[in-house]
């Protein structure tokens, strides 16, 4: 009973929005009527697959439909090269492609000498930014063509980072480079490194330089190891591509290399601070006191070490602490949130006429409502709920 | 007319949202239009319940979590129990959000 009342309600709320809006859409240079069309097509058809509407009684669908099929299709495409179709994509045209370690090798010398010969790495790295930070699909795009060049190993990695970035690009870095994930890691690294430079000032010079330098230096400590397995395919003609490739996977080896830093990085800091107790007065935003207490300190720097160290590691330890903190509480954030999510699958949707309380028992009056309980959705017009605190 | 876009968060709201996110990233579908789809879908639905929907229900259950906040009650229950004409639900945990009517007839 509910259901299908409950179905034929949306259906009205559908068709009385697709005519209360079609004259955006027919008017004033609008997308046309047969945008509107497929954009009901598409609605009606999710809330069929989401039970929400009974299949059958689509009246206006009928003719809707043919045009339903197609701009669904192309829907789904889209969602899917982000992960699925361009990983599948990539290898196979990696696997075609082996021999590219050979041109690596070459490549890797040039980097340190000439780098504008070497035009493919920068491009290299030019993508992995922009992986980084693009939609996936831009992402896809630029690999699919390039990648399928390349060789099987950098594929893999290349494929996973973009839909590690998407997550990674506000996610704390620091946490999943732990998990030792290699690819999530390098992903990680770009975006951390731009939050190393806002927490502290130092290390940021250090991460750039090795972000981009390193990389085509990388590419050449990384190719001496590909070089063996490398050697064994020999296709000159996708040099070019293949170096842009190559530089991307030094830049990867890099990248961890830089992680560990990164990881390390506090304790690293802890170190420069022990030699350079400067630094950190300048540094410290959150201890002026710190600093005062400091500044007299460094021309005594033997002598003062110890109360230097203490100072030093007690700032250190509030950068410590508010770095992992902010992170932290994301990520509890996010575990709650999701935990409501996944607890209360069961959501209303009302309003409110009415709350009140005596002692620990509340009682309120809702109204237009919508109900999604046990998989079903139940509207009501009035609500009355008794609850016990 | 004022609207909640609370209706949003339901089932015909996320599937109207998801159509419009895909029509947006595909470019078939301006930002612009978008939005103004979703609000006409905010008053077509707050309208559809005011006229169409005449059942009752009745809810029951241990509460959880409340809160108050821009004048929206948020409660959680447990072993909540959902009764209109002709059915009645069990449910371990369910959200209950509800914007103040009285902005609506503001």
């Amino acid at each position: 009973m509910a259901a299908s009342t409950t179905s034929q309600v949306y259906i009205d709320v559908i068709e009385d929005v697709m005519v209360k809006v079609r004259d955006e859409f027919t008017n004033n240079g609008g997308p046309g009527e047969e945008v509107l069309r497929e954009l009901q097509a598409i609605w009606e058809s999710k809330m069929i697959q989401a039970g929400a509407v009974l299949g059958p009684i689509e009246r206006s669908s009928g003719a809707n439909k043919p045009t339903p099929g197609g701009p669904i299709t192309p829907v789904h495409d889209l969602n899917v090269p982000y992960e699925g179709t361009e990983e599948y994509e990539t290898p196979t045209a990696e696997i075609l492609f082996p021999p590219t370690p050979l041109q690596t090798p070459i490549q890797t010398p040039l980097p340190g000498t000439g780098d504008t010969p070497t035009y493919n790495i920068p491009t290299g790295p030019s993508d992995y930014p922009s992986s980084g930070n693009d939609t996936a699909g831009g992402n896809a795009d630029v690999k699919g063509g390039r990648p399928g060049t390349y060789m099987q190993p950098p594929s893999p990695w290349i494929n996973q980072r973009p839909p590690l970035d998407v997550n990674v690009a506000y996610v704390e870095g620091r946490e999943e480079a732990d998990r030792g994930a290699s690819n999530q890691p390098m992903t990680q690294d770009f975006f951390t490194m731009p939050g190393g430079k806002r927490k502290r000032n130092d290390l940021p010079p250090q991460y750039d330089a090795g972000g981009y330098i390193p990389q085509q230096d990388g590419s050449g400590d990384a190719a001496s190891g590909n070089f063996e397995i490398e050697v064994c395919g020999g296709g000159i003609s996708i040099n070019s591509q293949h170096t842009s490739f190559k530089g991307k996977m030094p830049a990867d080896l890099e990248r961890l290399a830089s992680r560990i830093p990164q990881l390390d990085g506090p304790i690293p800091y802890e170190d420069d601070v022990l030699s350079t107790p400067n630094i950190y007065n300048y540094g410290g935003v959150y201890s002026e006191d710190y600093n005062i207490a400091n500044t007299p300190a460094p021309p005594e720097v033997p002598a003062s070490t110890p109360a230097l160290v203490a100072q030093n590691e007690v700032a250190n330890e509030d950068d410590d602490d508010e770095p992992p903190l902010n992170e932290n509480d994301d990520d509890d954030m996010d575990d709650l949130d999701q935990g409501d999510d996944q607890n209360t699958h069961h959501l209303v949707l009302a309003q409110f006429d009415k709350v009140t309380r005596t002692k620990s028992r509340w009682k309120c009056t809702l109204k237009d409502g919508i109900m999604h309980i046990n998989n079903k959705d139940i509207l009501f017009n009035k609500a009355t709920g008794e609850f016990d605190f | 007319m004022a609207t909640f876009e609370l209706y949003r968060r339901s089932t015909i709201g996320m599937c109207l949202t998801e159509t419009l996110d895909e029509m947006v990233q595909n470019g078939t579908l301006s930002p612009e239009l978008a939005i103004q789809v979703l609000v006409q879908f905010d008053k077509s639905m707050t309208e559809a319940l005011e006229t169409q929907v005449k059942s009752k229900v009745s809810i029951k259950g241990h509460l959880h979590t409340y809160r108050f906040c821009d004048n929206v009650w948020t409660f959680i229950l447990q072993d909540a129990l959902f009764k209109n004409e002709d059915s009645q639900e069990n449910v371990g945990r369910v959200k209950i959000v509800a914007c103040d009517s009285k902005l609506l007839s503001q």
